[in-house]
């Protein structure tokens, strides 16, 4: 990796970007600030660039352009003095946090939280239960898909079906404050008993993080969940460990530099962030929009990748990303590489969903699937699927990730660097599905993460291969699914 | 390439001058053979150990301090100009209203904590020496700012007689990183970037997107050289980060329709260079003369072969 190389990358074109604001008559691809903010962020995502330097130049470039500024009064291009010395907020970098009340922290953020249960072995269980509650004027159902016990605690991960008598609608996503959370009780086999409640960091879009307050102890054979004035169910907690990834699992050894990964997971963004139909209404996206930034920004960024000595300039990534942005129709991407044929083969699947003239029917009802398999470890990262959920019209891939997860980098490229993998779930009818981060809650060494599946499931599907890629190494699994349905 | 044996960087450059408000009238602040000096001013220091009492700082005493923390803050290259065209005009008005800003946005830049209900100590003292660090950085950011303000009001001459005493503060030491952990090669490739294209474009009219610089290591002066045609015309010059110093902050590197290499003797109003008629040809030792503008801009040298 070559960081003086990328350093002065972005240097050179802040130069450029400054020649640019001193031309009038420079067009509108001469590099500006979007424009360093974008190869800015690739180069501290794959880590040839330290953020405040980046950082750093930006504000430079700032500070340059707006000081040429102080006297223009005319266009409304002026800026004052005063204005002048704000110049360059921090973007690349996330701004030191300041010091937190005494008490303001929360359980998982505490480093002695858990310590104790350190060196006790995760446990991951497939649950699969639905648990009818009634509460006042409120019932529905609290669906168990898996058990969860890390260092971090112990929850359930849990869809809800919520009906009140004036409104005969699923009110789970946007009404969770309606769930009685508090009502239910839970007791373990030797008595002792649980709260369930939100996992502290969810808000309250995404109830299906439940946690038992306290951690029961690791040795537990079973819970019972009680809803209000109703007979228990029985979890059982014995049933399958280690978590097995299904039988069929393979992996097999890939090579991708840090740029490929990153203009990967650069490409996937931009195929799950596309709109679904009308399919000529992306071109009506507001230019500012990340999905614009990205492609926008790709011909400089893979210049920024090559710079650094972090992308080979043999590499069939971008050639491949010069084929996604035409499919796209996205103009103005700066790939000097020729489109390819050759594809991945899920990105084309995703491609050939956004051709389709109108959605395809779907025949997948409002349900779930319990899940607890455990892939093979990818660059130092373990994913655990905890469930397969639809509802309202959308698919979400619950999942666990453990061990060397990244810095989050927040920056215009909109990419999820806590989860820095690529994964997609291919249906039984041989349809692929992009699994993208959409709630993340991040402790420590560990996150769990709600994957949206783009596009949603269209049918039930008695098994999905689930295709997980990193750096050094991609895991092909098949896993069974057995759905249960909401009432 | 160093100050030796050809004298020091500036030995081209004559000086230059400018008023400053200062206390209740205006004072010549005079820039000559590498300092800054305050002709209404008989002893800087003396003043300075007053201020340090409790008195008023002279304006004058404060630019020269400010002047003194740059001669090697690499950010100079970065907002400073890239030609004498590119004017950075700042007024003693906008410094006065910068400063006022900085004064009043001084508090409140904290973070707004809040009563705690029952705060331990220790959490407290945390918080403390954060809040204490965090003002502190602010406040040297803020200084920053309000001394490059400050700097280029003083305008053109000597913001360019500043990016030289900037670069011949890190030329012969390239690999080391500078106090603020930035690469002195990366800044200085790009300031040679920035202030050769120019110079290239009024020199062979080429797009100076289409320049691409590097800088020189080895002994000599460096290689230009033209390539490919079209949009694929490239013009590649690498050349010694002394450069800056000795010939474009000099005002020498465009002269008389060549681009000028090397300084091999330097001197005011003549010096002898090293130049180049076209890319790709050797370059050769020419007399150079200084003539005055007929504005009579001293501080805005112009050369002629």
């Amino acid at each position: 990796m070559d960081r003086e190389g990328a350093e002065t990358y972005l240097r050179l074109l802040a130069e450029a970007a400054m020649r640019g604001s001193l031309t009038p008559a420079a067009g509108p691809r001469a590099p500006n600030a979007s424009t360093i903010m974008a190869a800015g962020h690739a180069l501290t995502a794959v880590g040839a660039l330290d953020p405040v330097t980046a950082e750093e130049i930006l504000t430079d470039f700032r500070l340059a352009t707006t000081a040429r500024q102080l006297h223009h009064q005319s266009g409304g291009q002026g800026v004052t003095a005063a204005e002048w010395l704000t110049q360059g907020q921090a973007v690349l970098r996330p701004r030191q946090v300041p010091a937190r009340s005494p008490g303001e922290g929360a359980p998982w953020e505490d480093p002695d939280h858990g310590r104790a249960d350190h060196d006790r072995a995760d446990r991951f269980v497939p649950v699969g239960l639905t648990v009818p509650f009634r509460a006042g004027a409120v019932r529905g159902e609290l669906c168990l898909m898996s058990f969860a016990q890390t260092g971090s605690g112990a929850r359930f991960i849990a869809a809800w079906q919520v009906h009140s008598p004036s409104l005969e609608v699923q009110l789970s996503h946007h009404y969770p404050g309606l769930i009685p959370f508090d009502e239910f009780t839970v007791t373990d086999d030797r008595g002792a008993r649980y709260e369930l409640d939100l996992t502290p960091g969810s808000d309250l879009a995404w109830p299906n993080m439940i946690r038992l307050s306290p951690a029961p102890p690791g040795t537990i054979r079973w819970l019972d969940v009680a809803p209000p004035y109703r007979q228990a169910i029985r979890v059982d907690l014995c049933s399958s460990e280690p978590a097995p990834a299904g039988d069929a699992t393979r992996a097999s050894d890939t090579t991708l530099s840090p740029g490929e990964h990153l203009l990967v997971m650069l490409a996937e963004r931009l195929l799950t962030g596309t709109p679904e139909f009308p399919r000529r209404g992306l071109l009506a996206a507001p230019p500012t929009s990340p999905r614009q930034v990205v492609a926008g920004g790709f011909g400089v960024i893979i210049a920024a990748l090559e710079a650094a000595g972090v992308l080979s300039p043999l590499s069939p990534v971008p050639a491949r990303l010069a084929t996604l942005c035409a499919s796209l129709d996205l103009t103005g991407h700066g790939i000097a590489a020729p489109p390819t044929l050759d594809m991945p083969e899920p990105w084309l699947s995703l491609l050939a969903h956004y051709q389709r003239r109108k959605p395809e029917p779907t025949q997948m009802r409002e349900g779930y699937a319990a899940l607890a398999a455990s892939l093979p470890e990818l660059d130092g990262i373990r994913v655990i699927l905890l469930g397969l959920q639809h509802t309202q019209g959308g698919s979400a891939l619950h999942v666990l990730v453990q061990g060397q997860i990244p810095e989050p980098r927040p920056g215009p490229l909109d990419i999820d660097l806590n989860f820095p993998l690529s994964l997609w779930l291919k249906d039984s009818g041989g349809r692929w599905h992009a699994a993208r981060p959409d709630r993340c809650h991040q402790a420590g060494q560990e996150s769990a993460i709600r994957l949206r599946l783009v596009p949603p499931l269209t049918r039930p599907a008695d098994r999905v291969e689930v295709l997980a890629g990193g750096r050094s190494a991609e895991v092909r699994a098949t896993l069974p699914l057995r759905w249960r349905y909401l009432s | 390439m160093t100050d030796a044996p050809n004298g020091p960087w500036f030995t081209s450059l004559p000086p230059c001058e400018t008023l400053v408000p200062c206390g209740r009238g205006r004072h010549c602040v005079r820039w000559e053979a590498g300092e800054l000096r305050l002709a209404s001013h008989a002893d800087p220091e003396a003043e300075l150990v007053l201020a340090a009492l409790g008195g008023d700082k002279a304006r004058c005493v404060e630019i020269a301090e400010a002047w003194q923390r740059h001669t090697a803050d690499l950010t100079v290259l970065g907002i400073g100009p890239r030609s004498p065209a590119d004017e950075v005009t700042v007024s003693w008005d906008d410094v006065d209203a910068a400063g006022q800003a900085a004064r009043s946005g001084a508090s409140v830049l904290g973070y707004g904590a809040g009563p705690l209900a029952s705060p331990p100590r220790a959490a407290m003292a945390r918080a403390s020496i954060r809040y204490q660090q965090y003002q502190q950085e602010a406040g040297e950011a803020s200084q920053r700012r309000l001394d490059m303000l400050s700097l280029l009001a003083l305008g053109t001459g000597f913001q360019i007689r500043l990016a030289g005493q900037v670069v011949a503060a890190h030329a012969d030491r390239l690999d080391e990183p500078d106090k603020l952990g930035r690469t002195i090669r990366s800044v200085l490739t790009a300031a040679l970037d920035g202030r050769l294209a120019p110079v290239a474009e009024q020199w062979l009219g080429i797009d100076p997107d289409q320049v691409e610089v590097s800088l020189y290591r080895g002994t000599g002066w460096g290689s230009v050289e033209l390539t490919g045609r079209g949009e694929q015309r490239r013009l590649r010059v690498s050349l010694p980060a002394w450069w800056l110093a000795r010939v474009w902050a000099c005002g020498l590197a465009l002269t008389g329709r060549h681009l000028v290499v090397a300084v091999e003797r330097a001197g005011w109003p003549d010096a002898r260079v090293l130049a180049l008629s076209a890319p790709g040809a050797e370059p050769v030792s020419r007399s150079a003369h200084a003539v005055s503008r007929p504005s009579g801009a001293a501080d805005a040298p112009h050369w002629e072969i």
